[in-house]
């Protein structure tokens, strides 16, 4: 990694202007898309990569191991991690292992891909502090691991970390939402929200986050409640909270995948007066937002196109790469993606990292 | 042999005094009179606590329309409970119905395909959990359970864990609409209810249900093929999930294989505040419906009062104790006098 | 064919039907002509149940032939025997509790168009058929459950009267009747005969089988012994054919006391539970056998449970070797060395699908384990042994329990209380269910164990059992102690008409 020839070369592409990584989300290649949004066959494989990094080097043999599909983001998830090996299979090759909900068969899987000798490993954890061990073990007898999303309980277990970031994905929605009611001239609006699962970190940043922002625009949330990221859940949370508030100016939806009952329960109550936010960023609910017909004016992501990146930095870390436009001679050891706002005018450039629900 | 006879002395007023009127009627009557009590105070509850948005009839109309899935389900577990079994793969059934009936080769078909798809599933499944309790002997606890996972693992299969919208726009207007003011939902779950009653009390298959939960050697004994009809009674319950998974696909717009989670253990809490004895051979439908109501209703005043999920579950868990302490007591008042 | 089997309405010969373990039927013969109240005998466990299910449809026999009017049939679902002609009433089982009196009578064959029932007609039907059977005042509509044991069994009558049969199995169906209730059922039981419908009768009592019967058929062992007996045969021949042996060896004669009055072990003061039994004293001594008589209901078992701490006393004070047991705790009890044997062995005692080791321990698990884990070859050495002692047979501490027969089985239940250690036996009918070769065993086993010191308390609705046995007696109505003797001033004409005072009077 520290010879010279290896990072002057790096320094040439820099010019290219070809983005890689993270960056490369956005101005990803699409080609291997299904044409449309059909839920029954293939689904979104946002698979990056283009460049000199792109170019094929030494052989690298990635373990790849996430949680049981159970929920359209996951699918997502693993689709996108085997989209990006296969779009490198010329220098890469990817060891999937079968998804699980129990974190101690994952830890097993884990430890299989080590005894493989892989060369990198990327993990999204059932659970952060349980697969810690094993994150570390894989470390110490020298396999690069990278963290996906949730995040293990030391630094010591991962050489880096790729996730969203649910926090800044609330502070997002509403800063969006208070600066659509200040468009508006709404002074004292109702802001409602549907959450996922309450009792999950993730659910509490967000809604941390939606908070805060609101509070800086002087707003607060009014009616708020919990679903469980499933349509059917969706759809009775907002059914019933529509009827607690008989007025509303917006409402924030977590998540995108229990959207679909948000929506549903919205138009049963035949409610047009507010504007809506979602949260991840479906196929389904970026296609609404670029249609513009429902209460749905925007989303903010929380994309599994992550998987995708952490592929790519997994081969770079394979090849001993850096990433090309930084600096940097290193892959960065935390990487955090961007919660951006999709609405009706930058639809279509977000179309390649929506995922199917 | 001289034996002391025992009974010969002990029951010499033979049968009951003819008590004029006092027939079942009575006490079924003051335990559907307290769980109606329960009903009509958490409306007052809802009333107080929300006066503007409680009893109006948009909330009326989506307190029923929520409560109509889990109510049919709710109906086919009274059947099933009442028989002396337990059904605990209906939500599972729901899910799958749902996500059959709703992917991209059924619905290409368009509506009415959809909708017999949805129940043909239910009842299969529903089925399949009868012959093997009935004919293959097993505990209907084990069997069903097993159905209550593989019917979810079959339902992430073939819905590949996603999210499958319904496109079709006659089967969405035709069941998200209303009919007389009122949801198509909820006359769907009306007429379940109503023909559920008639099915229970005054035909020959409801009474061969409660003589199978009462007393299943003795109801052989009378002639009656009892497994061929407890089959059927599961059949019957898993007809009704694939009722409720059409219902579902209407009211979200999506058929998805976490359609219907938990919809086993609202059901049969329901049956049971309703006054159904888990035990098999007692059990009314009025009471599973207010069952349902009283559910629903405590969902709807939570929210309405903005409380979060965790309060109302905690009002559930205490409602069941309370409901069934409530009908102890009713029924051990009835043995004493 | 022969004159007679033209006649018969029903001849079965040889059903043989046996169970896992069991040769349940082994050669039964019967044969029942139309109009004629034919009654069956036999002691428990001759074969009677299992041939009324045969009848029924509700088994089918491995060996044997049916003929029904003359035509070979098989009898393969209770459907086929009912359509045939044969109605049954059991002893128990055949009500539904939850449904209503007109319900339970037309279960089966409801009375109903397109499947939606007639719910009126039935109810007037039921009320007729009620009212033939002399009880118009039973409500149809009258949830079972709630009706006494004696309007339940008018059900189970009116339903076999519902179907019009030709053969009606009636299944000891005075057990449950008043005296004035028997009358009535017999003129019904006059009529259908008349009207050309044969009834089996299944009574203990040979009084009513004289009253009614025609004739005979004796089983004993799975087996006919003796068929189409007159009803006027001897009851001395009858009781023999059914026992194989005479009557009077059946009970034990009294021996040579073994009480020791010095040592008081048990004490019972002023013992009583609210409706149930009040004012209950008395003391049993090392080696002495206590007898309680009286009426099922007179307060028997209650008393046992209630000094055994399975009850608790609402008033009065339980003594063991002078040491006051705690009220309302079995725990106390066992640990001063009381022991009950229960009047339900199967449900009160014995853990059916366990071994007879395991069975035996159950009472003393901490001797026969150390932190926790149990010491298997202690358990089965011990157990081994007691059972010999006993001369339980098999003498196998590995074998199911359920396997035993009843006698065995109670032999276990007493093993579990000695290896116990225990000093005062509470036996509530210990001779229940158990043959009459057990028996005389059971006796000479309760006698040794007075031998050996320990006190016990016995209950019996059989007289002679508790004038034989015991050395007193309490005779016990509705509760109290009325009358306290040494047995061998007591007989049993003595002890009958204190407990039937009252009501016999």
């Amino acid at each position: 990694m520290t010879d010279l020839p290896n990072s002057l070369a790096r320094r040439g592409f820099l010019i290219g202007g070809a983005a890689v990584g993270a960056g490369a989300l956005l101005t990803a290649c699409t080609s291997n898309e299904p044409p449309a949004a059909q839920n029954n066959g293939g689904g979104a494989n946002v698979a990056a990569g283009q460049g000199d990094n792109a170019q094929p080097g030494k052989m690298v043999t990635i373990g790849f191991s996430a949680p049981a599909a159970d929920h359209g983001w996951i699918a997502a998830i693993t689709k996108n991690a085997k989209a990006q090996a296969d779009k490198f299979k010329a220098d890469v090759t990817l060891k999937p292992t079968e998804g699980t909900n129990d974190p101690s068969q994952q830890i097993a899987q884990v430890e299989t891909l080590i005894n493989q000798k892989v060369d990198v490993l990327v993990i999204l954890p059932m659970d952060g502090k349980q697969l810690t061990s094993v994150g570390q073990s894989a470390m110490d007898k020298g396999i690069p691991v990278i963290n996906l999303d949730r995040i293990f309980d030391t630094p010591l277990a991962y050489r880096t970390w790729i996730g969203g970031d649910n926090y800044r994905m609330g502070v997002n929605a509403g800063n969006y939402i208070a600066g659509e009611m200040k468009k508006k001239g709404i002074s004292n609006p109702i802001i409602g929200e549907i959450a996922g699962i309450d009792s999950l970190p993730l659910t509490q940043d967000r809604s941390r986050g939606f908070k805060d922002a609101l509070a800086k625009a002087g707003f607060q949330v009014g009616p708020r409640q919990a679903a469980e990221f499933t349509v059917e859940t969706g759809e009775r949370a907002t059914a019933n909270l529509l009827q607690a508030a008989p007025k509303l100016d917006a409402l924030w939806n977590h998540d995108d995948d229990q959207g679909i009952g948000v929506m549903a329960a919205i138009s049963a109550a035949n409610r047009k007066e507010f504007i809506m936010v979602g949260g991840a960023g479906s196929r389904n609910m970026i296609d609404k937002i670029k249609a513009d017909t429902d209460v749905i004016k925007a989303t903010v992501l929380y994309s599994p196109s992550m998987a995708s990146s952490a592929i790519a930095l997994a081969r770079l870390l394979g090849q001993a790469k850096g990433m090309g436009d930084l600096a940097e001679h290193e892959i960065p050891a935390s990487i955090t993606t961007y919660s951006a706002v999709v609405t009706k005018e930058n639809a279509d450039r977000y179309a390649d990292v929506a995922f199917d629900s | 042999m001289t034996q002391l006879d025992p009974a010969a002395k002990r029951d010499t007023d033979v049968p009951e005094a003819p008590a004029p009127r006092a027939n079942r009627g009575f006490s079924v009557d003051m335990r559907l009179a307290s769980l109606f009590g329960v009903l009509v105070l958490l409306i007052l509850i809802g009333w107080i606590t929300s006066p503007d948005n409680f009893l109006t009839g948009s909330n009326l109309d989506t307190i029923l329309r929520l409560a109509a899935p889990s109510g049919v389900v709710a109906v086919g577990m009274t059947f099933v409970i009442i028989s002396g079994g337990i059904d605990l793969s209906v939500g599972s059934v729901v899910g799958l119905a749902s996500v059959w009936m709703t992917t991209l080769a059924t619905q290409a078909y368009g509506p009415f395909v959809m909708v017999v798809c949805g129940l043909a599933v239910g009842l299969g499944a529903g089925l399949v959990n009868g012959v093997l309790i009935a004919y293959g002997r097993m505990v209907a606890f084990i069997a069903t359970l097993a159905m209550y996972i593989s019917a979810r693992g079959l339902a992430e299969y073939l819905s590949n864990k996603q999210t499958q919208v319904v496109r079709d726009q006659d089967f969405l207007t035709f069941f998200r609409g209303e009919f007389l003011g009122v949801p198509t939902l909820v006359w769907i779950l009306a007429i379940v209810v109503v023909a559920g009653w008639i099915l229970l009390n005054r035909t020959t298959f409801g009474r061969r249900t409660f003589a199978v939960g009462g007393n299943p050697e003795a109801t052989r004994l009378a002639g009656i093929n009892v497994k061929r009809h407890i089959a059927m009674v599961y059949g019957l319950a898993g007809l009704l999930a694939g009722v409720t998974a059409v219902m579902l696909a209407a009211r979200t717009t999506a058929g998805s294989s976490t359609n219907g989670m938990f919809y086993e253990l609202d059901a049969i809490a329901a049956v049971v505040i309703g006054g159904t004895a888990l035990t098999g051979g007692r059990g009314t439908m009025v009471g599973t419906l207010i069952g349902v109501l009283i559910f629903t209703l405590i969902t709807n005043i939570f929210v309405q009062n903005n409380l979060p999920t965790e309060v109302q579950n905690i009002a559930k868990g205490a409602i069941i104790v309370i409901a069934v302490l409530l009908q102890f007591r009713t029924n051990r008042a009835r043995s004493t006098t | 064919m022969t004159a007679e089997a033209s006649t018969a309405l029903l001849q079965m010969t040889g059903i043989v039907k046996t169970f896992p373990g069991v040769r349940a039927l082994d050669g039964v013969d019967l044969t029942v002509r139309a109009g004629e109240v034919h009654c069956l005998l036999g002691q428990n466990g001759a074969g009677k149940s299992t041939l009324i299910k045969v009848l029924a449809g509700a088994h089918q026999p491995d060996e044997g032939e049916i003929r029904w009017q003359g035509e070979k049939t098989a009898l393969s679902t209770p459907v086929a025997a009912l359509r045939m002609g044969v109605a049954t009433m059991y002893q128990e089982l055949d009500l539904i509790p939850g449904l209503s009196v007109a319900d339970n009578i037309f279960l089966g064959h409801e009375r109903a168009r397109w499947g939606f029932t007639k719910d009126r007609q039935a109810r007037r039907q039921a009320t007729a058929l009620l009212k033939r059977l002399g009880h118009p005042e039973i409500p149809p509509d009258r949830e079972v459950g709630d009706l006494s044991a004696a309007g339940q069994q008018l059900v189970s009558m009116a339903r076999a009267l519902a179907h019009d049969a030709k053969l009606i199995v009636m299944d000891e169906p005075t057990a449950a009747l008043a005296a004035d209730e028997v009358t009535n059922l017999f003129r019904v039981v006059a009529d259908l005969t008349a009207e050309g419908v044969a009834v089996v009768y299944i009574s203990h009592r040979l009084e009513e089988i004289r009253e009614i019967g025609h004739r005979v058929t004796v089983l004993k062992d799975g087996r006919t012994v003796a068929r189409d007996l007159g009803a006027d045969t001897p009851t001395s021949e009858l009781v023999a054919l059914m026992s194989g042996k005479r009557v009077e060896t059946v009970y034990p004669n009294r021996e040579e006391s073994t009480v020791d009055s010095s040592r008081e072990i048990l004490k019972v003061e002023k013992l009583g539970r609210d409706d149930e039994f009040a004012d209950v004293n008395f003391t049993v001594h090392a080696g002495e056998i206590l007898g309680i008589a009286g009426l099922v209901g007179a307060g028997r078992s209650e008393i046992l449970e209630t000094i055994f701490g399975a009850r608790k006393a609402d008033e009065g004070t339980v003594y063991v070797n002078g040491k006051k047991l705690k009220n309302g705790d079995v725990r106390s009890a066992v640990d001063a060395g009381v022991g009950l044997a229960p009047e339900e062995r199967k449900s009160q005692a014995l853990l059916m699908d366990m071994s007879v080791a395991q069975n035996v321990t159950l009472a003393s698990m901490r001797s026969y384990s150390s932190f926790g884990f149990t010491d298997r070859a202690k358990e089965l050495r011990d157990s081994r042994a007691k059972l010999e002692d006993l001369d339980l047979r098999p003498a196998d501490p590995r074998r199911n329990v359920s396997t035993l027969s009843g006698g065995n089985q109670q032999k276990a239940v007493v093993a579990r209380w000695l290896v116990h250690g225990c000093r005062v036996l509470l036996l509530d009918e210990p001779t229940r269910g158990v043959d009459v070769g057990a028996r005389a065993e059971l006796y000479r086993l309760i006698r040794e164990l007075a031998a050996d010191g320990v006190a016990l308390v016995l209950v019996s609705s059989e007289m002679p059992e508790v004038l034989g046995l015991a050395d007193r007696v309490l005779v016990l109505r509705d509760g109290r102690v009325i009358h306290e003797a040494p047995a061998d001033e007591l007989t049993e004409a003595d002890v009958l008409d204190m407990v039937m005072e009252g009501s016999a009077a």
